[in-house]
C-alpha cells in the first residue's frame, strides 16, 4: 500500500445510485461510490461481476440506465468531453493498433490530444524512457509481449498526465514478473499524485495497491473497507486437505469436524480449515490425520482467495454457478 | 465546457497542453491523424489488400477467358460489358470490406481508447469510412487498369469521365457508411464476412454484372431488374459505353437511379450509424 502526500478529501469521483441493465440483464445495480484525491480504490470482484461496465460508465463510453457518476465536477453524461480530457483509462485488453510500432502508437496519442509534430516527439521521449520501452519502440506492437504491451498501454493513457487513472484489470493474465513492473509503475505513479480506480480479479492485487477496496458481485457493492479491515474479516490463511476420493472425504470430515471449524468442497474433495497461527495449525492439522495418510492426496498452506473473501463477508461464493462454488459452512 | 477542463490537465512531461482549437478545426485534423493511421497499416497487412486487389483480378481473368468464350453480348465485346460490371461488382463488395473492417477496429479496444479521449467522437467513425473509401479507390484502380490492359475500351467525353468519378465516389460513400453501420451491429468480422458474402455475392451476380439480365429465367430477372447493385452496374455501364439497359424503370434510368438508391442509403445508414456509434457499448 502506498501512500500519497497528495492524499486529499476533494472527492474526484462520485456514484449516486449508478445502474446499467442490457435489456434484461442487470450488470450493475445502485452502485454507489466516492473516491478521494490521491486516493487508490480497487474494484474486487469475479468475471462478469460488473467491474468493467462500471468503469465504461466513467470513462464515458456506455451511458447509465439509472442514478449519476460524476468525475471532477463533471457528470458523465452531459459534460462526456469534460470528463474524457480528466479521466484517462487504460482498459482490459491493451487498445494499441497492432500494425503499428510502440512509438508510432504513443505518437498518435500525443497527436490526438493536440501536441503538433515536435512537442509529440519530446513527450513520447520522455515516455519511452520512463516506461522502459527503449528496447522494443521500433516493433510492431502485434509481436511484442503481453507484459511490453501492457507498458506501451499504460505510457498512451499518460500522454498527458489525468487526475483519475483508471485500471481495468492491469495485470490479467500477465506473468509473475510483468506484474511486478505493472505494481511498481502504478505506485509511481500514486507518487506523482494521479488518483487510481482499478478493477481487480485479484485479492492479493488489491491488498498490494488499494488504500480501499470496494468487493463487487452480480453488479452490486457487497463490501467495502481497507485492506486490514477486509483482511480483519476474512480471516488468516488456511489449511486445505484434499481426499484421494469421496469415501475419503467423508471419513476425514469425520475425524477433523471435533476439533476444527470446516468449509467443504465436495467437488473438489477439500476441506478448508482456518490457520490464524499459520505452520502450527498446518502442524495441528497434520497430526490430525496422520492416521488417515493413505486417504490424503494434499494438505497445503494458502492464502485467503477471492472466493474466501466473498464467503467470509458476504456469506456467500461470488458466483453462485461456478463449479467451486459447491462450498458449505460446515460447523460443529 | 472543455474550457473548464483545461485547467485541470496538467504536467504533459514537461509541455503545455495546446489550446483546444474551435471543433471543425479539431475535427479535420483528427480525422486526418486517424486516417494516417489506417493508411499507415496497410503496406503492414497486406493480406487484407487482397479483397479489394486479388479478387477482382481473379474475377476479371476468369470471367474474361474462361466464361467469356461463352457470353456472347450483342453489339459489343465482352471486355466492354465486364469491366463496367466488375467495377460496381468492386463497389459493391466494399460493404465486407467496410463491415469486416469496422468489426475488427470496434472488437480490438482501440476504438474505445479513441472514443475515450476527448477528441471528436464524429471524427473516429468519419476516418474510418474514409480510410476504407480510399483503400477501395485503389482496388478500383488496379480492376480498371488490369481491364484497360486487356482490352476495354471505353467511350466517354472528359464529362463522362468526371461523371463516372463523381458516381464512383457516391456509390462508395454509400456502400462504405452502409458497410461500416453493419460491421457495428453484426460485430463479430467473422460473422460480418460470411453474412456480407451471403448477401452481396448473389446480388452482384443478379446485377447485370456478367451476363444481361434480360436472359435471365422469371425469378433472378425480376430480382435482378430491382436489385440496387443493377443500378449500379448499369448506371457505371452505361457512362463509359453509352449502353443503357432495358427490362425496368431504374434498368432504363440508370444513374438516376443510382444515384436515388446512394442517396436513400446514405440517409438511411448515416444517422443510424453515428446513432449506434454514441450508445455503442
Amino acid at each position: 500500500m502506498t501512500t500519497n502526500p497528495l492524499h486529499t478529501d476533494e472527492l474526484v469521483v462520485v456514484t449516486q445510485g449508478l445502474t446499467k441493465h442490457f435489456g434484461d440483464f442487470v450488470a450493475v445495480a445502485d452502485f454507489d461510490l466516492e473516491v478521494t484525491a490521491g486516493s487508490i480504490v480497487a474494484l474486487l470482484g469475479p468475471n462478469g461481476a460488473g467491474k468493467t461496465t462500471i468503469v465504461r460508465m466513467l470513462a464515458t463510453l456506455t451511458e447509465p440506465t439509472q442514478g449519476k457518476a460524476t468525475v471532477c465536477g463533471y457528470d458523465v453524461v452531459r459534460n462526456a468531453d469534460a470528463v474524457r480530457s480528466v479521466l484517462s483509462l487504460t482498459g482490459q485488453f491493451a487498445a494499441l493498433e497492432d500494425n503499428l510500432t510502440a512509438q508510432e502508437n504513443l505518437l498518435l496519442m500525443a497527436r490526438l490530444r493536440g501536441y503538433s509534430r515536435g512537442p509529440a516527439r519530446r513527450i513520447v521521449e520522455g515516455l519511452i524512457d520512463r516506461f522502459d520501452i527503449g528496447e522494443f519502440r521500433d516493433k510492431l506492437i502485434k509481436s511484442v509481449s503481453g507484459g511490453q504491451r501492457r507498458r506501451v498501454d499504460l505510457a498512451a493513457s499518460l500522454v498527458v498526465q489525468p487526475r483519475i487513472l483508471v485500471l481495468d484489470e492491469p495485470t490479467t493474465g500477465l506473468d509473475p514478473r510483468s506484474r511486478q513492473v505493472v505494481w511498481s509503475t502504478i505506485r509511481d505513479l500514486v507518487a506523482r499524485g494521479v488518483t487510481l480506480f482499478l478493477t481487480t480479479q485479484y485479492l492479493e492485487e488489491a491488498d498490494a495497491l488499494a488504500d480501499h477496496i470496494v468487493l463487487i458481485d452480480h453488479g452490486r457493492a457487497t463490501a467495502a473497507g481497507t485492506p486490514n479491515e477486509l483482511k480483519a474479516r476474512i480471516g488468516d490463511q488456511r489449511v486445505d486437505v484434499i481426499a484421494v476420493d469421496a469415501t475419503g472425504l467423508d471419513k476425514l470430515i469425520d475425524s477433523l469436524s471435533a476439533n476444527f471449524e470446516l468449509a467443504i468442497a465436495r467437488e473438489r474433495r477439500m476441506v478448508s480449515i482456518p490457520a490464524p497461527n499459520d505452520l502450527a495449525d498446518l502442524n495441528l492439522v497434520t497430526a490430525a490425520v496422520s492416521g488417515l495418510g493413505s486417504l490424503v492426496d494434499e494438505i497445503a498452506l494458502r492464502r485467503p482467495t477471492l472466493d474466501d473473501a466473498f464467503l467470509a463477508l458476504t456469506g456467500q461464493s461470488p458466483d453462485t454457478v461456478r463449479a467451486s462454488s459447491d462450498v458449505e459452512e460446515a460447523q460443529v | 465546457m472543455s474550457t473548464l477542463a483545461l485547467s485541470h490537465v496538467t504536467r504533459a512531461a514537461g509541455e503545455t497542453l495546446p489550446a483546444r482549437p474551435a471543433r471543425i478545426q479539431r475535427f479535420t485534423r483528427e480525422t486526418a491523424l486517424l486516417v494516417g493511421r489506417g493508411l499507415r497499416t496497410i503496406p503492414r497487412v497486406p493480406t487484407r489488400l487482397s479483397d479489394v486487389t486479388i479478387q477482382p483480378l481473379v474475377f476479371t481473368l476468369l470471367f474474361l477467358y474462361v466464361f467469356g468464350s461463352a457470353i456472347h453480348i450483342p453489339h459489343m465485346s465482352y471486355q466492354n460489358y465486364l469491366l463496367p460490371g466488375l467495377i460496381g461488382q468492386s463497389l459493391a463488395f466494399g460493404v465486407i470490406g467496410a463491415g469486416v473492417a469496422t468489426a475488427t477496429d470496434f472488437n480490438s479496444g482501440v476504438v474505445d481508447r479513441f472514443r475515450s479521449l476527448p477528441v471528436t467522437r464524429l471524427s473516429v467513425i468519419t476516418a474510418q469510412v474514409v480510410g476504407q473509401i480510399l483503400e477501395q479507390i485503389l482496388g478500383i484502380a488496379i480492376v480498371a487498369g488490369m481491364g484497360l490492359a486487356l482490352g476495354w475500351r471505353p467511350h466517354m467525353s472528359p464529362w463522362g469521365l468526371l461523371e463516372l468519378v463523381l458516381l464512383i465516389l457516391l456509390g462508395l460513400s454509400a456502400f462504405t457508411w452502409f458497410g461500416v453501420l453493419m460491421g457495428m451491429i453484426v460485430k463479430s468480422s467473422d460473422a460480418m464476412q460470411g453474412i456480407g458474402f451471403a448477401i452481396v455475392f448473389p446480388l452482384s451476380f443478379l446485377a447485370g454484372t456478367f451476363v444481361p439480365i434480360s436472359g435471365m429465367k422469371a425469378v433472378p430477372r425480376v430480382i435482378g431488374e430491382w436489385d440496387p447493385l443493377s443500378a449500379l452496374v448499369a448506371a457505371i455501364r452505361s457512362v463509359t459505353q453509352g449502353t443503357p439497359a432495358q427490362g425496368s424503370w431504374q434498368l432504363e434510368h440508370p444513374v438516376v437511379s443510382m444515384v436515388g438508391w446512394c442517396f436513400l442509403i446514405i440517409a438511411i445508414c448515416v444517422p443510424l450509424a453515428l446513432r449506434k456509434f454514441r450508445q455503442s457499448s
